[in-house]
């Protein structure tokens, strides 16, 4: 359950008084309701705030203002962007719902979010201007970018309003070069002479003179904050002149010294008052009182408006208000000198009132202020689970951070917290002083008193982040020891603890090779999962049960599993969850196998329409991935390896094994295409050897490492395939590993036949087709192409199977048969054809181009492989038939 | 300037206006003197540059204009303070 908002951030202030008018600077701003962006940068007391409010006070029929006063705490994406949409959601209520729901669930890129309030914001029928107040209390890098999309994306009735003290890190000089930005700096929101003068006669019902006038203008330099106290001081003087004289005269910080002046005119009580409640970031009566220890804070707040003392309301009920930051600082200063030993106590009493009220992140900014770190420990200890919930990590860390250390080793809850964090951030080393830390707390004297419930969350949480911390150093039998302790100790009350250490164990166990392990525990972790509501975390498993499944060559269970998630991601309503196009890529699959490759094509379309939104981070390279592969069964082998260079740069890693690297993928099509070079470089970089040492993790890239030994038509590589395929049959039969062991026992086929043995060769394949005739395999006998399907026609056996894989070789055309040129002949192998078209030999043509000989016959193999032929006339006859030679 | 340098130990930023002693509490660890021309010079320990760029937040909101920035060796060569008004 979200916290409530500060309705006061959201308050859209309205002119209450006269001002001083400045028609110049209006008709400047109103242009930003024909730009993207206007923008507001100058120093505090300028008059910025009052600026936009009196242009924005009363902006005409059909326009809305919607208003977002930020303070040091919205330095956090989980609270700017909710505090953002909501202020947009107040000005009109249509727009941001779907934002917020996405927001709340804490699991979708920013992107997606601001795309569907972009949408919104689209379909408004009039305009809206969206300010954002104090802009310089953002310093997060991503926040910047987000407000960087929105500029980028808004539609032409949404234009962005930006207060600040500082030019913030967006693409301001595109804007400007657009014409896309409106511009009011310091130089603009000074002042002029004219203006001081009403300001001071008019507004402020000063008598001076126009030299006194001229004066204060000139030694203040139109600074509004300082016109204002000039003004303050002045009021009920009767000696201006001598006053203004006497300012004039020096050259001390100009607002300091007239807050002094302000400070020493006020009685003592309300001097007093000013001080001790300058600490305060919102101030309401009862508040002030808690500080002040006195009565009657509404009444002085209400007195301190009238008299016009940097008051600001921040609702329009009288109750909150705050003071002008600048005033605020000197006034700080004054209390600080004065009065430094009070200072502490003042923030305590407002730490205690406000924790009393409510309002915890105050609280814990004020017992900070106060370096009362034990109660400051203590609120955020109380604290963490909803910021927890709403994923306010920037923000637990920054109070994390303020903490000093003993305070954090005291407390075993927040000791874990601090860990967490460096996990999420990759802080590796930080994490291990920490757990040990815990578990010293565990071992210690305050374990034996504590709660039961405490020690079991301590313990249970330390195991659980000793099992993270061994799966990111690969030590995947830690990983399992210390997730089985989570287990030991947690109840069946906490499901997402035990459906994160579930998962750690599915992972560890999958890592190894330990299949059936893996998947067992997987099904448990997604159940914990589905209780806990994580529903994204459960598509992860989804994935996880599907790929697993693939491996054991239990293609229909794979989709059911992947249908499975698809459920999950869509019984929701909409928006879909993450993961939903993912579900659809995992369907593709077992139908490209079983050769539907309609039914492949049409999943692997559907998750691209559905798009980023409902995708998690790495479907970009899994579509791409089984894309190519639908490919690969259609001929177009030159698509694939594009599809798998896509998908390459848009890899995005996670915590599951690289168990196909997408590498590996390439170096097969290569190898299909005819090009060794480009897979033994490949070997050769991985360092893979027909001698290795066999591992699950492994098992992809040895066999493609046997398919490159096929493929070298030569005695001694066949051997060393022959060997490492029958290892690798060993240890895919141990592993449960059926998929993989129909693809070996094919490759072993094609062995034997190679070496001449044909009897062996169709034994061989009979026990591959005996495993994969359950669960209707076709793509893995038909994709090898011509060699194979020759091999199926001289087994006896399996005979209406067989006949269904030579119908469907007959029909598709498998990457041993060369269409039409899918695959085209680059420049270098044009002029190698042309050459072989005339009477040149080897040698001749080696010369002619200025190559190898070696380069020559490369080029022939792949001319020759890319025509379907393999003598120089036929090659040269069907060039010819394609036009590609005269 | 790469974080893993060296960094100076001290710095010292000159503002526009003179600050009244009073304010050295509000910049704590620091020392203000006066120089010529209004100018306040702020002289003293900064840890690294995160410390560095508070403190010139802490300026830029009071609204004191910027003279200069730099790394020091010792305390600045400073004409005392002006007797306050």
């Amino acid at each position: 359950m979200p916290a409530p908002l500060l309705q006061t951030k959201l308050h859209v202030p309205r002119r209450r008084r006269t001002e001083v008018a400045r028609p110049r600077l209006l008709a400047r701003l109103d242009r930003g309701w024909e730009s993207a962006l206007t923008l507001v940068s100058a120093p505090a007391g300028f008059g910025k705030t009052t600026l936009l409010t009196d242009w924005l006070t009363d902006p005409g029929p059909g326009r809305a203002v919607a208003w977002l006063a930020l303070d040091p705490r919205d330095d956090d994406p989980a609270v700017f962007w909710t505090y953002l949409v909501a202020s947009l959601q107040e000005a009109a209520p249509g727009v941001g719902a779907q934002a917020r729901t996405l927001l709340a669930s804490g699991d979708t890129a920013i992107d997606t979010v601001l795309t569907t309030l972009v949408n919104d914001l689209g379909a408004l029928p009039g305009d809206l201007v969206l300010v954002l107040d104090d802009y310089h209390v953002i310093d997060a890098p991503d926040l910047h970018e987000g407000i960087a999309f929105l500029l980028d994306h808004l539609p032409p009735q949404v234009h962005l309003v930006i207060a600040t003290r500082a030019d913030p890190p967006l693409p301001l000089a595109r804007l400007r070069a657009r014409g896309e930005l409106v511009e009011a700096r310091a130089a603009d929101l000074r002042f002029t002479a004219g203006e001081a003068g009403t300001y001071l006669t008019d507004v402020m019902g000063l008598t001076l003179t126009a030299a006194d006038v001229a004066t204060l203008e000139g030694r203040t330099e139109g600074w509004i904050a300082a016109l204002q106290l000039a003004a303050l001081s002045l009021q009920g003087r009767d000696d201006a002149t001598a006053f203004i004289s006497g300012f004039a005269g020096h050259d001390r910080y100009v607002v300091d010294y007239l807050v002094e002046e302000v400070l020493q005119r006020q009685p003592d009580d309300v001097r007093e008052f000013l001080l001790r409640t300058s600490i305060l970031s919102r101030l309401t009566g009862p508040l002030c009182d808690a500080v002040t220890g006195q009565d009657g804070g509404r009444a002085a707040l209400d007195a301190l408006e009238r008299a016009n003392l940097f008051l600001v309301p921040l609702d329009d009920r009288r109750r909150w208000y705050r003071y002008h930051h600048l005033f605020a600082d000197v006034l700080q200063a004054h209390l600080l000198a004065e009065e430094p030993d009070r200072v502490a106590d003042l923030h305590r009493r407002a730490s205690e009132w406000c924790e009393r009220h409510d309002d915890r992140p105050e609280a814990l900014r004020h017992a900070l202020a106060a370096r009362d770190f034990g109660r400051a420990a203590d609120l955020l200890e109380l604290a963490l689970p909803a910021m927890r919930q709403e994923r306010q990590e920037a923000t637990l860390r920054r109070v994390l951070d303020a903490l000093p250390d003993d305070a954090v080793r005291a407390r075993p809850v927040l000791t874990l917290a601090v860990a967490g964090v460096r996990l999420q951030y990759g802080e590796l080393d930080g994490v291990e002083t920490h757990l040990r830390d815990a578990e010293a707390w565990l071992d210690g004297p305050d374990a034996r008193d504590a709660d039961p419930e405490l020690l079991r969350t301590v313990r249970a949480g330390t195991a659980l982040y000793r099992a993270a911390q061994s799966r990111i150093g690969g030590d995947a039998q830690g990983t399992i020891g210390h997730a089985r302790r989570v287990l030991d100790v947690v109840g069946d009350d906490v499901p997402l603890e035990r459906g994160a250490a579930a998962g750690l164990l599915g992972l560890a166990y999958w890592s190894l090779g330990d299949l059936g392990a893996g998947h067992r525990w997987w099904v448990e972790s997604v159940a914990d999962l589905e209780r806990a509501g994580h529903h994204a975390d459960v598509l992860g498993g989804c994935i996880a049960l599907g790929d697993i499944r693939v491996a054991q060559g239990r293609l229909a269970d794979a989709s059911d599993a992947y249908e499975h998630g698809l459920l999950v991601a869509t019984r929701h309503g909409s928006p879909l969850l993450r993961g939903a196009a993912d579900m659809h890529v995992g369907l593709s699959g077992p139908l490209r196998e079983r050769d539907d490759l309609d039914g492949a094509r049409s999943h692997l379309t559907t998750s691209k329409d559905l798009g980023d939104l409902a995708a998690l981070p790495q479907n970009r390279h899994r579509w791409g991935v089984a894309t190519a592969r639908v490919r690969i069964a259609e001929g177009d082998l030159a698509g694939a390896l594009r599809l798998l260079d896509e998908a390459q740069a848009a890899y995005v890693g996670d915590m599951f094994p690289d168990t196909q690297p997408i590498a590996a993928w390439r170096a097969r099509v290569t190898i299909a295409q005819g090009d060794l070079v480009e897979a033994r470089r490949w070997a050769r970089d991985r360092g893979l050897g027909a001698d290795d040492d066999l591992t699950y993790l492994r098992e992809f890239e040895h066999v493609t490492l046997a398919r490159l030994l096929l493929a070298e038509h030569d005695a001694a590589a066949l051997g060393r395939a022959t060997a490492l395929l029958d290892r690798l049959a060993h240890a895919a039969e141990d592993g449960g590993r059926t998929g993989s062991l129909i693809e070996i026992l094919t490759l072993q086929a094609l062995a034997a036949r190679a070496r001449g043995d044909l009897p062996a060769a169709v034994t061989t394949l009979q026990g591959a087709l005996t495993l994969a005739e359950p669960e209707g395999y076709v793509r893995v006998f038909v994709d090898e192409g011509p060699r194979l399907t020759a091999l199926l026609k001289a087994v006896p056996t399996h005979v209406g199977y067989v006949r269904r894989l030579l119908v469907a070789a007959s029909t598709t055309s498998g990457p041993g048969t060369a269409p039409a040129l899918v695959d085209p002949l680059s420049p270098r192998e044009l002029d190698v054809l042309r050459l072989l078209s005339g009477d040149l030999d080897g040698p001749g043509i080696a010369r002619e181009l200025v190559v190898t000989l070696h380069t020559v016959r490369s080029h022939t193999k792949a001319v020759y492989a890319k025509l379907g032929v393999t003598s120089r006339r036929a090659a040269v006859r069907r060039a010819r038939e394609l036009g590609l030679l005269p | 300037m790469s974080t893993d340098e060296q960094a100076p130990e001290s710095y010292e930023i000159r503002v526009q206006g003179r600050l009244d002693p009073r304010w050295a509490s509000w910049f704590d660890g620091m020392t203000l003197a006066g120089a010529p021309g209004g100018v306040t010079v702020i002289h003293g320990p900064v840890v690294d540059q995160a410390a560095l760029h508070g403190l010139l937040q802490k300026l830029r909101d009071l609204g004191l204009p910027l003279v200069s920035v730099g790394p020091t060796a010792g305390p600045p060569a400073a004409v005392p303070p002006h007797p306050t008004a």
